[in-house]
């Protein structure tokens, strides 16, 4: 009935309307989940900021005014700072172990035609089907027979154990999807096969192997069950400092929020930084 | 891996040398890597086969016996096991639905653009890598009875004081939403990669035939990312039978045994009762429910040729 008087210059004002407010209500619905996910970590942040007694209130505050006073006491009565440097130790060692390792693994299996291919390969990516319960008694009594329980060795070898599928899978994907063309430029040029690979390959998949290490670095970081059961008083990440807070006379929330922070903060960034790669990293190359 | 080669009649020893060093000489450099993988992975494997045919209590190192499959007669008679079957698989499959699902309608909201939508898709990945240690602690602080926030929200709504984690009857539940606020995430963004690579026409015309969108979804644009799909709950059913850092750090188990988990029994057994028998065939126990349900779930949604 209204489409007779209906100029189209109406018709299309009120269709721009309608994606208009469209659009709003996604946003805002977009908002609110987002706000959903991120408010316990605020609370966390908000905690960490908090002095005193106020974590304790029974009338929560949503607003304070900050003070550093948890992060001051986390470092000078808690050495977290030890445990944070311990982690971050243990954390890079085995990102570049695993890239490297990682990379020699890849690198052919991405370019030599062999036989068996897909089995090796298969065979790598069927590691990350175990549930770590149920290699960690056999792999402690292998380690405590080298003497290395204790030692940091022991979770730097575990991790990169840990991150070696991941670490094969994504760069062998990675290699795959640079030109064959240009390698083999330089191959007839006379180059050795290594030559090509780490004055060409490799420049050219940085970007990959910074996103593969993030990951790696993100995983290892957060790892709690090894660290806990291969680690001594001494070499203590931040995940196993963090339960020392937690003892049975009182529980420090200030001071577990700070740390937490501490530990949350770098990681994020870090996934931020390679939002790009993400869900390729998490998939395992299946989804690009 | 290759079989020896004998050189071809005509050819001298020195280039059938050569040409085998040309064969296997550019992968010579997975040897090492693929040692490592074998000795990390293989001597554990078998290692722990092995100790599962013996009763072997590290509490008792003198009295060692084998024991063929005692302790896996032991396991399977035990209602305890069962229990934590029951609860293993309450938690996985509902965490990983639930994931799925949510995971879907977010990215649904995010797949056509929006001002800001960077910025809160960035948001969106920060749960995801919290440390479930410290996750497990900020639940435990924000369901605290007496001062947790989500205590004084409940009691606002007048509800009264809930014990989310100490209520036999509520731990578990706790524990999957906790996993779903952690790991939806992951879904979202795998799954909005995977919608961001249908084909535009599809989506035209999903877009304008508003009455059938709905139908061109589920016939059309789900069948498309089947495969995106299958990987992410693959993936999401590995890590979720894992789950031990948050149990670890809330509950223990407990109330009585209401989040009593197989992972969480495994690390029982192994490390609490120090009986390094049983804990093994528990873990082979365990293992095989892993590649089954995961077996099974591919096969579901990637069809027969899976």
């Amino acid at each position: 009935m209204a489409m007779t008087t209906d100029t189209p210059h109406r018709h299309i004002l009120s269709r721009t309307n309608r994606a208009a407010v469209k659009t709003w209500t996604r946003g805002m619905a977009a908002l609110i989940v987002s706000l959903v996910f991120f408010a316990p970590i605020y609370w966390m942040i908000l905690t960490a900021f908090k002095s005193g007694n106020a974590a304790f209130s029974e009338t929560p505050s949503l607003f304070v005014r900050p003070s550093l006073e948890n992060f001051r006491l986390v470092f000078v009565q808690n050495d977290f700072g030890a445990a944070l440097s311990t982690s971050l130790f243990v954390t890079t060692v085995s990102t570049l172990l695993c890239l490297a390792v990682g990379a020699s693994i890849a690198y052919p299996l991405a370019r030599v035609k062999m036989r068996g291919e897909r089995h090796i390969a298969f065979w790598i990516l069927s590691l990350r089907i175990i549930p770590p319960v149920a290699t960690i008694i056999p792999l402690f009594l292998m380690l405590r027979s080298v003497g290395l329980t204790g030692s940091i060795w022991s979770l730097v070898l575990v991790y990169t154990y840990m991150n070696l599928p991941l670490t094969v899978w994504l760069l062998r994907g990675f290699f795959a999807d640079l030109p064959k063309e240009i390698e083999e430029a330089a191959l007839v040029d006379g180059a050795s096969r290594m030559r090509a690979f780490f004055t060409i390959t490799l420049p050219l998949t940085v970007p990959g192997l910074i996103a593969t290490g993030l990951l790696c670095f993100i995983f290892a970081w957060n790892e709690f069950l090894f660290a806990n059961i291969l680690t001594g008083a001494n070499t203590r990440t931040a995940p196993v400092g963090l339960t020392e807070y937690v003892t049975p006379v009182s529980v420090e929330w200030n001071k577990i929020m700070a740390a937490g922070t501490l530990v949350v903060l770098p990681v994020w960034i870090g996934a931020l930084s390679v939002q790009r790669y993400l869900v390729r990293g998490l998939t395992l190359g299946a989804v690009k | 891996m290759p079989s020896t080669v004998f050189p071809p009649p005509g050819m001298t020893q020195s280039r059938a040398v050569s040409s085998r060093r040309r064969r296997y000489g550019p992968l010579l450099p997975m040897l090492p890597g693929m040692v490592f993988l074998f000795v990390m992975s293989i001597y554990p494997m078998f290692y722990s086969l092995y100790t599962s045919l013996w009763r072997w209590n590290l509490a008792n190192p003198g009295n060692i016996r084998f024991g063929g499959w005692h302790n896996y007669n032991l396991i399977l008679t035990d209602p305890s096991f069962w229990n934590g079957v029951g609860i293993t698989f309450k938690f996985v499959l509902i965490s990983v639905s639930v994931e799925l699902i949510l995971g879907m309608a977010i990215a649904l909201l995010f797949f056509h653009r929006f001002p800001g939508d960077r910025f809160l898709r960035a948001i969106m990945i920060l749960p995801m890598v919290v440390a479930p240690v410290v996750l497990g602690l900020l639940s435990r602080y924000m369901l605290n009875v007496q001062f947790g926030i989500v205590t004084f929200i409940t009691e606002s709504l007048g509800l009264g004081r809930i014990d989310f984690l100490g209520d036999p009857d509520l731990a578990l539940a706790t524990l999957i939403v906790i996993d779903v606020w952690q790991w939806t995430p992951f879904m979202f963004l795998i799954l909005l990669a995977a919608l961001q690579g249908v084909p535009e026409d599809i989506i035209e015309a999903a877009k304008v035939d508003g009455a059938r969108s709905g139908r061109i979804f589920f016939d059309h644009i789900l069948h498309l990312i089947r495969y995106p799909i299958a990987v992410a709950v693959a993936l999401r059913l590995i890590d979720a039978f894992r789950v031990y850092d948050i149990i670890f750090m809330t509950t223990r188990g407990g109330p009585i045994d209401a989040t009593q988990t197989l992972s969480w029994q495994i690390y029982d057994a192994g490390f609490k009762s120090l009986d390094i028998g049983y804990a093994a065939a528990y873990s082979w126990l365990m293992l095989i429910m892993v590649v089954l349900t995961v077996t099974l779930a591919l096969k579901l949604l990637l069809g027969k040729g899976a």
